[in-house]
């Protein structure tokens, strides 16, 4: 189980990049994913879903998150948020 | 697809640095005369893009007209968010022209405030200002005149107090905000509880800080780094329009207390400018002569003017018993020395 402590981000809003910003959330909360895509329509439930899933599998259960894409693949969004709450958890 | 070299550019590296206000001065942008980062994208040791910042504020940001539709200007906010990144900032502001804020926009900025025609005002999350103006909120009387009063106050002296005292015993709310940029002599928690202190006898004042969003190193950065007049007057509109645009309408203030500048020019140009803005927007800026102490007018510079030249006396006569008994602390103490050190006390 871990804890969010601080804001933290990775990533950058180029081409088939996204960026990550995490921030810490009342215990409790769960994890709030805000989405901006251009594929929001097509992806955007899936990119929000693998969002989530990532953070729960750092084993962290509550945080805040601003994601910004653009056209990124599942791989990258995973790295991204990944080295997020590993900077996050401090 | 031409090799792009993109690199940091030293102030110190006047051939380059001038490479860079040509470019800018091509587009149409100002150089702020206080950067602390630039950096520029080459192609064969030819500038076609460039970007800066001061302190959490892009700023001076330009792409060469011929190379646009390239992403240069994706790579310039990208290495210069990188860059504010690894300092520990995560709120980043920047300055455009109207006509370019669309493209920040798709790079994950959010409009704040903007002066028509001359520029807009952006940060890097969709709810740092909603956030800031929800925290205000409670705060409004629901009928009633309020009124606002913007202080340094570095060191609070008796001339805030009496400027503070006026617009309370005329209106049925005072909202004093403190600037809460840490750059001047007084540290900011110091001016906080100064200000606190010497207001605390007066039920109908509120006490806030103006965050980021007002008299800011991200709004105004030449209140505390001298600049050009027309920099000056630039930041002057904007962090105007941030206070009546959106704050004086989310608290309801009808009135704004400032005393009168006859010697600070930064400030001087500031209030004038805002005397027109708030017009326009059915605020009433009321112009206090400042306070007079036997025949000596009270005013912060000259108050750390005594301090620097260790007349401490002199300096009681203008400020209040709370701010007086803080200097003479331990805490004041080391403050009173930081004064000395200064070369400049005295704001321009």
């Amino acid at each position: 189980m871990s804890k969010i402590i601080k804001a933290a981000q990775a990533g950058t809003v180029e081409s088939c990049d996204v960026l990550i910003m995490i921030a810490p959330a009342d215990p409790g909360a769960g994890i709030q994913v805000e989405l901006i895509s251009p594929t929001m329509q097509q992806y955007g439930t899936h990119i929000t879903k693998l969002i989530k899933e990532t953070i729960l599998s750092c084993g962290v259960q509550d945080a805040v998150v601003h994601a910004n894409e653009k056209g990124a693949m599942d791989y990258t969004i995973a790295a991204r948020v990944k080295t997020a709450v590993d900077r996050a958890i401090g | 697809m031409p090799e792009y070299e993109e690199m940091r550019i030293y102030q110190d590296d006047t051939r380059t640095m001038r490479q860079v206000e040509n470019l800018l001065a091509q587009e149409g942008i100002q150089k702020d005369k206080n950067l602390e980062y630039t950096m520029g994208i080459f192609i064969r040791d030819e500038l076609i893009a460039t970007g800066s910042f001061f302190r959490n504020t892009l700023r001076c940001l330009a792409v060469d007209g011929r190379c646009r539709g390239e992403g240069l200007l994706n790579k310039v906010v990208t290495h210069l968010m990188e860059v504010q990144y690894q300092r520990g900032n995560l709120a980043v502001f920047l300055y455009t022209k109207c006509d370019t804020a669309k493209f920040f926009k798709e790079l994950g900025f959010y409009e704040i405030a903007r002066v028509e025609g001359l520029v807009v005002f952006m940060e890097n999350r969709p709810d740092g200002f909603k956030q800031y103006l929800k925290n205000l909120a409670p705060s409004r009387i629901p009928e009633g005149k309020s009124a606002a009063v913007i202080v340094n106050a570095n060191p609070f002296t008796l001339g805030h107090q009496y400027l503070i005292e006026q617009a309370a015993r005329d209106n049925d709310r005072v909202h004093v905000f403190v600037v809460s940029e840490d750059i001047s002599l007084v540290p900011f928690d110091v001016r906080q509880e100064l200000v606190r202190q010497g207001t605390a006898h007066l039920k109908n004042v509120m006490l806030h800080t103006t965050g980021s969003y007002l008299i800011s190193s991200a709004t105004f950065p030449s209140y505390f780094l001298q600049d050009d007049d027309t920099v000056i007057r630039a930041q002057a509109q904007l962090d105007i329009e941030v206070f009546k645009g959106h704050i004086a309408k989310t608290l309801g203030i009808t009135r704004r207390y400032v005393g009168e500048e006859p010697t600070s020019r930064v400030t001087g140009l500031y209030n004038k400018i805002m005397q027109q803005e708030l017009k326009k927007n059915g605020i009433e800026c009321i112009v206090m002569p400042r306070k007079q102490v036997g025949d000596v007018t009270v005013s912060a510079s000259l108050v750390r003017q005594y301090i620097k030249n260790g007349e401490l006396e002199k300096a009681k006569a203008l400020v209040p018993e709370t701010t007086y008994e803080f200097f003479l602390s331990a805490a004041g103490k080391k403050i009173i020395q930081r004064i000395q050190e200064s070369q400049q006390v005295v704001h321009y």
